[in-house]
């Protein structure tokens, strides 16, 4: 059994349900002794943002801010794409806990590596 | 349940917590334990029968007893 686990996401507040699930199913991953990555693509960039997150509350889940603390907490790791956070003007000195921003490579070795992968 | 219901170290009511929510918060409270030491655990959201036990064989930390809505799980040895 793959001793990691990624989460593909690329939604943000254009579908809140999206991209709430991902981060409870990559909360299931890091708390199942996974090492966890959540890769943050397109619109999803935009949560690695501090603040951004806060008013995404989908019913029957907790705050997405609570789960990404949580996720974060856990060890988990957020990978952000980097062309698709330029391309948005977003501010590197303001990134979440975990988030870190890095191009294809890193993704594409941590798959390498052996990893399953959802995506959302 | 018996013995290992007995001897349950720590107890977390759950609720209605389910999914990843649950086996992280889950992850954080056994890891608090010492090795060999049991939670009683009730977890009442549907999905806990099948992922509950899906859990305990991941992670290594053995579901010693319980019937849904309760699961009796050992902390594994360090």
């Amino acid at each position: 059994m793959a001793n990691r686990f990624c989460v593909s996401l690329t939604c943000a507040k254009d579908n809140p349900d999206k991209a709430t699930v991902a981060f409870v199913i990559a909360n299931a991953a890091a708390g199942s002794g996974k090492e966890t990555l959540v890769f943050l693509s397109i619109e999803a960039v935009r949560l690695a943002q501090k603040g951004y997150a806060d008013a995404i509350r989908e019913e029957g889940f907790a705050p997405l801010k609570e789960l990404m603390e949580s996720f974060a907490k856990a060890g988990g790791t957020i990978l952000v794409c980097s062309p698709c956070f330029k391309k948005r003007k977003l501010d590197e000195n303001s990134l979440v806990a975990g988030a870190t921003i890095a191009g294809g490579a890193k993704l594409v070795e941590f798959l390498s590596d052996g990893s399953p992968c959802v995506s959302y | 349940m018996g013995d290992a219901a007995d001897r349950a170290a720590a107890e977390w009511d759950a609720g209605d917590t389910g999914c990843g929510e649950l086996v992280l918060e889950l992850r954080f409270r056994l890891d608090a334990l010492k090795s060999g030491q049991i939670m009683r655990l009730t977890a009442r959201d549907p999905g806990a029968p099948a992922d509950i036990p899906a859990w305990c064989r991941m992670t290594g930390n053995p579901l010693v007893g319980g019937q849904p809505p309760v699961y009796l799980i050992q902390r594994k040895e360090d």
